[in-house]
């Protein structure tokens, strides 16, 4: 069997907390709230990415990716947005969701494969996440140029909103990563673009993906100001990333950070990564930098965390999941129709007549029985 | 790139001969104020029109700025709106897409150059994954306001690449809406309408007929429907239907054949108005598709399949595609033997109304 050998990252790279939890720098101004807050958001996606896992398992759910081991990335960089920020982002970032409050049922329905109206039309409307989520992107590369046309707007406008992109090593080969790259560089947009290099994209090491020493050099060819961080380390991507939104914020242009973490499953549930990873040795190195005990060390060192307030916190977390789970299996199948509802605004020939033949089909007639183009004024 | 873009020959382009008075029926001749212009000077009217109307029009693309676009489109805009309204971007189809796409998304109501319709191909990642896709995605909550203007079509010996038809990629994409004018007229009311558009609409600019040809047209704004064909004349015993540059072939055969024709000037290439075409063909009988496109799989193939399957009763003859040919646009010396003209129409014409079952 052939499989890859995985390369260890550079380790020029910003960090805050040691891999066993001690300070190896100044931590950010965050009081004891603020700091529980992220621990509960990292509790509350594993047990979230978890239980999804499940529910793939037993065909509920189509596909789940989790992000486990790099929940630090997504979540100490969103952490330093303000509400009203906008934030674009792929299908590995749900603790920067959680933190700002996106519906978790939203989260699953999305997995379970419902059509964004359907899941509108019953779930809680008044559950919007405090900052602007753009529906999560598939293709990827895409959302760095949305993202950043998004913080030209805001430049364009005179408003003091910050835009957030989530990527990944991978995205760095696409066109449109270049494309929206270099566009940040030539407009000095408000935008924060976040690499969460997690070594894989799929079965591709990150050795496939450039020859760069790293991914954060990538940005310098753009002439955008560019930081690498431990990513496995909340308090540093949350540093770095609040000096960027605080830049951003204050007309001074975008910046790129590449933060290093490790993808520790597979790429999503029809991916199986021992096909081509030989990873024990690696998977054991990470598994010492994981960024929840990490946090958790840290947090019982200081006296913010013990075991009574952590059961509390699962207790909540758990009932929070299961009240999530229930409502996503709560909504129905969307109507068939509705396949032809948001393509335009209004109506054409073609869409009329082909919604009236896909509901004579779903009544169980023929629907290729007009032939004047009239057949099914009637209806 | 931009070197070769001249407007080419406009021999062809004076034989356009008038546009059809009554084009300004919607306006009363006595009481509106036209002016004569030409189809690109209908293009930048319309922007500085728009762009004055509604702050969140911001026209963007390479070359567009100092030089004023390499035909000259968008002329006067930057001095007018400044470089935040009028946005000279890098040479990146895919990056105009892409921002374009992120601006609308944050309210704005993006313009986007595509310098020619050939150079399409790199923007087809933003235009499939973002700029169509996105109102559905977000089940109705994200439009996308965005105008993609190209400029398309051969006849103006230029490079390769600028001078295709390739509308069909375009038309086959759910979530847009594809506009062709084929006079200066159409030209102001559908671009504004385009505009004002919640929907992304590629508008198409038949650059062959740029210039040469003047019509009065209203400086008042004015707006024309986007999915609707349009009349050009009418007739008994054949229909025509084309759209863009091929019209005024279409108008110049139907004077020489020995034929009522009625033509159909399509206008919105997608949505297709299939009322139009079918009412006329069920009237005429018979039915010719002139398009510059390639033939397989061109539009003139969606019309023909449209007849077939709901007016086949009325046929007195196949339905016939005067239409380019399947090859790669060829080179300055024999373009005019790929390219559909009154000859290639009126043979069309002729052969099936020399037809009997």
């Amino acid at each position: 069997m052939v499989e890859w050998t995985e390369q260890q990252p550079p380790e020029d790279r910003y960090g805050v907390l040691d891999s066993d939890g001690s300070l190896d720098g100044d931590p950010p101004d965050l009081d004891d709230g603020e700091l529980l807050g992220l621990y509960r958001t990292f509790i509350a996606t594993r047990q979230l990415e978890d239980k999804m896992l499940n529910m793939q398992r037993s065909g509920e759910a189509s596909l789940v990716a989790r992000s486990r081991g790099e929940e630090a990335t997504p979540l100490g960089a969103a952490a330093a947005l303000a509400p009203d920020d906008w934030v674009f982002y792929t299908y590995r970032q749900n603790s920067a969701l959680l933190h700002w409050d996106y519906p978790m049922a939203e989260i699953i329905a999305g997995t379970m494969g419902f059509a964004p109206e359907t899941v509108a039309e019953h779930l809680d409307a008044d559950a919007d996440p405090d900052v602007n989520f753009a529906p999560d992107y598939t293709p990827i590369g895409v959302n760095v140029t949305n993202g950043v046309g998004s913080a030209m707007a805001d430049k364009f406008t005179d408003r003091d909103t910050v835009t957030m992109v989530f990527t990944g090593d991978g995205s760095t080969s696409e066109g449109s990563f270049h494309d929206g790259m270099n566009f940040a560089g030539v407009f000095e947009p408000p935008a924060v673009i976040v690499c969460q290099n997690n070594q894989w994209a799929i079965s591709e090491p990150s050795q496939r993906q450039t020859g760069a020493e790293t991914f954060a050099q990538k940005a310098e060819a753009y002439g955008v100001p560019h930081e690498r961080v431990d990513g496995n380390d909340v308090f540093a991507v949350y540093e770095t990333a609040s000096e960027a939104v605080e830049r951003a914020r204050s007309g001074d242009g975008p910046t790129f950070i590449e933060c290093v973490t490790y993808r520790m499953a597979e790429h999503n549930t029809s991916d199986n990564p021992d096909v081509y990873r030989d990873d024990e040795e690696q998977r054991e190195m990470w598994e010492e930098r994981d960024p929840v005990e990490r946090f958790e060390t840290y947090l019982r060192d200081e006296g913010v965390l013990d075991d009574e307030t952590k059961g509390d916190l699962e207790d909540e977390v758990d009932e929070q999941v299961s009240a999530a789970v229930d409502a996503a299996r709560d909504i129905p199948d969307s109507e068939p129709g509705q396949m032809f509802d948001h393509n335009l605004h209004g109506e054409s020939w073609a869409s009329q007549h082909q919604r009236a033949e896909l509901a004579r089909e779903l009544d169980g007639k023929n629907p290729f029985t007009d032939f004047t183009g009239e057949g099914f004024d009637e209806q | 790139m931009s070197s070769n873009s001249s407007e080419g020959d406009e021999d062809s382009g004076n034989s356009t001969g008038t546009y059809p008075s009554e084009e300004l029926a919607h306006h009363d001749p006595e009481e509106a104020d036209t002016e004569e212009i030409d189809l690109v000077t209908a293009v930048n009217d319309t922007l500085h029109q728009e762009m004055a109307r509604e702050e969140s029009v911001r026209v963007m693309g390479y070359d567009i700025g100092p030089l004023g676009g390499v035909y000259r489109a968008t002329e006067g805009l930057l001095e007018e709106f400044g470089d935040e309204r009028l946005i000279d971007t890098p040479l990146s189809e895919n990056g105009i897409l892409g921002t374009a796409a992120g601006m609308a998304m944050r309210g704005e109501r993006p313009v986007a150059e595509i310098e020619f319709m050939g150079f399409f191909y790199p923007a087809f990642g933003q235009f499939m994954y973002a700029v169509v896709k996105m109102y559905e995605r977000s089940g109705g909550d994200i439009e996308m306001p965005i105008t993609i203007r190209l400029p398309y079509g051969g006849g103006v010996k230029a490079l390769e690449y600028h001078q295709e038809s390739t509308e069909t990629y375009q038309i086959h994409t759910p979530g847009v809406r594809v506009v062709c004018p084929s006079t200066p007229y159409q030209t102001k009311g559908l671009l504004a309408s385009a505009i004002r558009s919640q929907d992304p609409v590629a508008f198409m600019e038949p650059k062959k007929i740029y210039r040469g040809v003047e019509q009065p047209v209203p400086t008042e704004e004015y707006t024309l429907p986007l999915d609707e064909a349009r009349l050009v004349r009418e007739g008994e015993d054949v229909t025509v239907v084309t759209w863009g540059a091929m019209v005024r072939h279409a108008v110049a055969a139907a004077e020489d054949v020995d034929a009522d024709v009625e033509i159909v000037d399509l206008r919105s290439l997608s949505p297709l108005d299939a009322e139009a075409v079918l009412d006329s063909v069920k009237k005429t009988g018979r039915c010719v598709v002139l398009h510059e496109a390639r033939r397989t799989l061109g539009l003139g193939a969606e019309v023909s399949a449209l007849v077939n399957e709901y007016a086949l009763d009325r046929l007195k003859a196949p339905v016939k595609r005067a239409t380019g040919f399947d090859v790669h646009f060829p080179d300055h010396d024999i373009e005019d033997d790929y390219l559909p003209d009154e000859e290639r129409a009126r043979f069309a014409i002729e052969a099936v109304m020399d037809y009997a079952f």
